[in-house]
């Protein structure tokens, strides 16, 4: 028997360095965690397991060492950590949920991460989605879903200050992503949306 | 048209799919006629105005909500997720 080898969704990207570099992420497991946060039980046996309180805010997250818990929903979470440990933290969960109504499964292939990094990472994203990112909620730690470039993706504002923020893809649609971030992140495409405009008066 | 999703806040209506009228109550399924069952399936008004609407916020939190707003307008009057919607209109909302 052949014993299967997990290849990313971007394995083989080169980074890209234009206005912004931006890099495929391919070591993190993830885990989809479902529960009511309102129940003491969901909440004690997630703490124990992980080592950090659930983000019960909308649109935050919360890390720790190796874990992070990104807010999906009032009663959903995305949990990552190192991928060789994806599945064991996921069977810690499961252990430790039994008995209590709610989900905890290992997703780590579902997704693909690209790091943005750099000043301009938000206004390269805001090509592609019709949301505001230099408004002042877009701070460390921030998470929200969006139509980017069409795609249902997530973005997780890693730092503001330098710039770094993960992209998150469903798999199937990352070489898309990628190809999209690669032509719209050249040092040409760079867009200065408040500074001096250098066109000549008609 | 901007939706305030009582979770994520302004978004545009891109991220939302819509459902329709959140004012059907689903027939009683012992006593229900066919009548019954088209009219709660299939048959809806086309208001020029004030409408209450199931919404799907499928690019973001995936919730329910229950948004009223004005069709001729666009004006969004209020905006609540469907399982507190629920709470206060146990009986569904007469017309």
């Amino acid at each position: 028997m052949s014993d299967p080898v997990f290849r990313g969704g971007l394995a083989g990207a080169k980074a890209i360095d234009g206005s912004i570099s931006v890099s495929a992420i391919d070591d993190r497991g993830m885990i989809d965690l479902r529960g009511d946060i309102k129940d003491k039980k969901f909440v004690a046996a997630t703490k124990k397991v992980l080592g950090i309180s659930l983000p019960a805010q909308p649109r935050q997250s919360v890390n720790k060492g190796e874990v992070t818990a990104l807010w999906l929903s009032p009663d959903q979470w995305l949990i990552t950590c190192p991928r060789a440990k994806g599945a064991h933290l996921a069977n810690g969960l499961q252990t430790a949920l039994a008995g209590i109504h709610s989900l905890a499964v290992d997703v780590s292939d579902a997704r693909s991460i690209i790091r943005l990094e750099g000043q301009g990472a938000k206004e390269v994203l805001m090509k592609g989605a019709p949301v505001d990112l230099l408004a002042s909620e877009y701070t460390d730690g921030y998470v929200r879903r969006l139509r980017f470039a069409e795609l249902a993706a997530m973005i997780h504002v890693v730092s503001s200050d330098p710039e770094i923020i993960d992209l998150y893809v469903f798999r199937s649609y990352a070489q898309y992503a990628w190809d999209w971030l690669a032509a719209t992140s050249t040092k040409q495409s760079r867009l200065s949306l408040f500074a001096n405009q250098s066109i000549a008066s008609v | 048209m901007r939706i305030n999703c009582p979770y994520c806040g302004p978004r545009p209506n891109e991220e939302f799919n819509v459902l329709g009228d959140a004012t059907k109550t689903r027939p009683d399924a012992d006593k229900a006629t066919a009548q019954d069952w088209l009219d709660y399936v299939y048959e809806r008004d086309n208001p020029k105005g004030r409408l209450e609407e199931y919404w799907h916020h499928a690019s973001g939190c995936r919730n329910w909500l229950v948004v009223k707003r004005n069709t001729v307008t666009h004006e969004v009057y209020s905006v609540v997720a469907a399982r507190d919607y629920k709470k206060t209109h146990p009986e569904g909302v007469k017309k």
